[in-house]
């Protein structure tokens, strides 16, 4: 069927819900499987509309290969994914909720290091006493390569980080890190502040589309 | 002459300077290049990931592979090399094939002497060639060291100065703000100032994600004791930038460093380093001297120049000292070394 079209939705937690109450809001009500754990969906009244839930960074990848139209992800990782990717995907709207930021994080007790530029000396610092760098530990390499470098940081190294980032400083396998946060708490749990120029970027949620597919899906989008 | 012939007279005249032949291992450890070389180095490189999962690259620079052959004992401290680097570049149609012709020497003692036994084989060795119309640039990283060393500052912005050099687009940033009074970091600790007193009571070698609370209090103070902001700051600039645009013959440079002390009230000796590129009037060819050049490459840290034959830039190269410190040497190794930039011939 040529007008099917294919919606990609994040599988878990409030990205869920805050994206099915976005659809209801626009009179589309999304039915879920009977079954818990299947991961398709409909929209009441539209059989040419199919929903799957995915994985939010999956989302971004499966627009990116056409099998998904349109899908809701965070900012934060379209702007992480490689260049060919996001290419290829564009902003039909920012949502009004996944509000978060991405920032530098170091330990509160390093009470001498408040900005970035304190940071860069301190790297230095590391990198003429000890002949190390400076260890970043991250789930997004590429916005914190492209922020450090634009502020002059260069003696560091990343580490890749897939959860739990903040612990990395205090159990020996990075110095600072950065990581997404929206209220603080998870960093000030952890002993952790971010740095007061520190932030890397403020995300959302975003209504993505594939770009190949933007003119079928018009009349669409207009309901959204 | 052939491109084939044209090397092999190149590298004829290398071995009769008493160069040997390095050949670096093509494969290196990708992780090795970035701990010693930086994160930015990451996107250049050509890697692939071996079957137990080491990242290994392809060498992006026969420089750095050489350095680390020698570094492994396996080569001579005066080498030549002759062969493909490696290397990405965001450029459209780029090759990722780099022909690499040159001379290093490793372990350089004499400063002088090996300064002009590099220039004068890459210069012998384009005569052999028979380059018309060459024409030498120089400069030396050192004498803006020695300039802002200099001046009356404060000792962080001395360092960030230094520091950012190499990289003209942030450099010209720093100025800006030092232009302004505005520090980058103008922020008040009287917040800090009571938890500075409470860790002063701790074990002063605990350590804190990676630095010990005595290294951290330590910077801690000096930062509070380190002023702020300083009224001179326009006239540092003014200085930096009429001393960045020094351009002469090296003849006249003396003279012209002369002037520019004089003119900005500065002391007269504080150029006292550049015998290297003093001694260069022997060569009897047309030298222009720069400031403001060798600024794209981290680690030079002395004398810097490019060969020209007419408009064409056919070599360049310079001293870096530091570099093989940075590779793992346990001292620091100085060197000095040129290659010639074939696709210009």
């Amino acid at each position: 069927m040529n007008d099917l079209i294919t919606i990609g939705l994040p599988s878990k937690g409030r990205l869920k819900e805050k994206s099915l109450s976005f659809f209801s809001d626009s009179g589309l009500r999304v039915i879920q499987s009977e079954k818990e754990r299947n991961y398709f969906g409909t929209i009441e009244n539209k059989p040419n509309i199919k929903i799957i839930f995915l994985h939010a960074k999956e989302i971004i990848h499966r627009l990116g290969d056409g099998t998904l139209d349109i899908g809701v992800s965070g900012l934060d990782l379209l702007k992480e994914s490689d260049k060919n990717l996001q290419d290829k995907i564009s902003i039909q709207k920012k949502l009004n909720f996944g509000n978060a930021n991405l920032v530098i994080a170091v330990p509160d007790d390093w009470i001498d290091v408040q900005t970035i530029a304190d940071l860069e000396e301190v790297s230095f610092d590391i990198r003429s006493k000890r002949n190390t760098r400076l260890r970043v530990a991250t789930k997004y390499p590429n916005l914190t390569n492209d922020f450090l470098i634009s502020k002059g940081v260069t003696q560091y190294k990343l580490i890749s980080s897939l959860g739990a980032t903040e612990t990395y400083p205090f159990i020996g396998s990075s110095e600072i890190i950065t990581d997404i946060t929206s209220t603080g708490k998870t960093l000030a749990d952890n002993n952790l502040r971010a740095l007061k120029d520190g932030l890397i970027l403020s995300t959302r949620a975003c209504l993505l589309i594939a770009k190949k597919k933007t003119a079928k899906l018009q009349p669409f989008i207009k309901i959204l | 002459m052939k491109s084939k012939k044209l090397s092999e007279a190149i590298i004829k005249t290398f071995k009769n300077n008493g160069f040997v032949l390095s050949e670096p291992n093509v494969l290196l450890d990708s992780e090795y290049i970035i701990e010693r070389s930086g994160e930015k180095f990451r996107a250049s490189m050509l890697t692939f990931n071996r079957e137990d999962g080491k990242t290994m690259c392809l060498r992006p620079d026969l420089t750095v592979a050489s350095c680390i052959s020698f570094l492994q004992k396996k080569t001579s401290s005066k080498i030549y090399y002759s062969g493909q680097a490696y290397r990405r570049s965001s450029g459209k149609g780029t090759n990722f094939i780099n022909d690499q012709l040159g001379i290093e020497i490793l372990g350089s003692k004499n400063i002088v002497k090996d300064d002009f036994k590099v220039i004068s084989t890459i210069l012998n060795s384009a005569k052999k060639i028979k380059m018309k119309k060459i024409k030498i640039k120089v400069g030396d990283i050192s004498l803006f060291k020695s300039l802002i060393n200099a001046l009356e500052m404060p000792e962080r912005w001395k360092l960030r100065l230094i520091r950012h050099f190499w990289k003209p687009g942030y450099f010209n940033e720093l100025l800006k703000r030092l232009e302004n009074n505005t520090d980058i970091d103008a922020v008040t600790f009287d917040a800090d100032k009571k938890r500075f007193y409470e860790m002063k009571k701790f074990n002063q070698d605990k350590v804190i994600a990676g630095r010990s609370i005595s290294e951290i209090l330590k910077r801690f103070n000096k930062k509070i004791k380190d002023p702020r902001s300083f009224a001179d700051g326009k006239k540092i600039v003014k200085i930096i930038k009429a001393f960045l645009k020094i351009n002469c013959k090296l003849l006249k440079l003396d003279k012209e460093l002369l002037n520019f002390a004089k003119k900005n009230n500065l002391k007269v000796n504080i150029f006292k380093n550049f015998k290297s590129i003093q001694n260069l009037k022997k060569l009897n060819q047309d030298i222009i001297f720069v400031t403001n050049f060798g600024r794209d490459v981290e680690y030079y840290t002395g004398i810097v120049f490019e060969v020209f034959s007419g408009t064409k830039e056919i070599a360049s190269g310079g001293r870096y000292d530091d570099l093989l410190k940075s590779l793992g040497a346990k001292k620091s190794i100085p060197a000095v070394g040129a290659a010639i930039n074939l696709k210009n011939i």
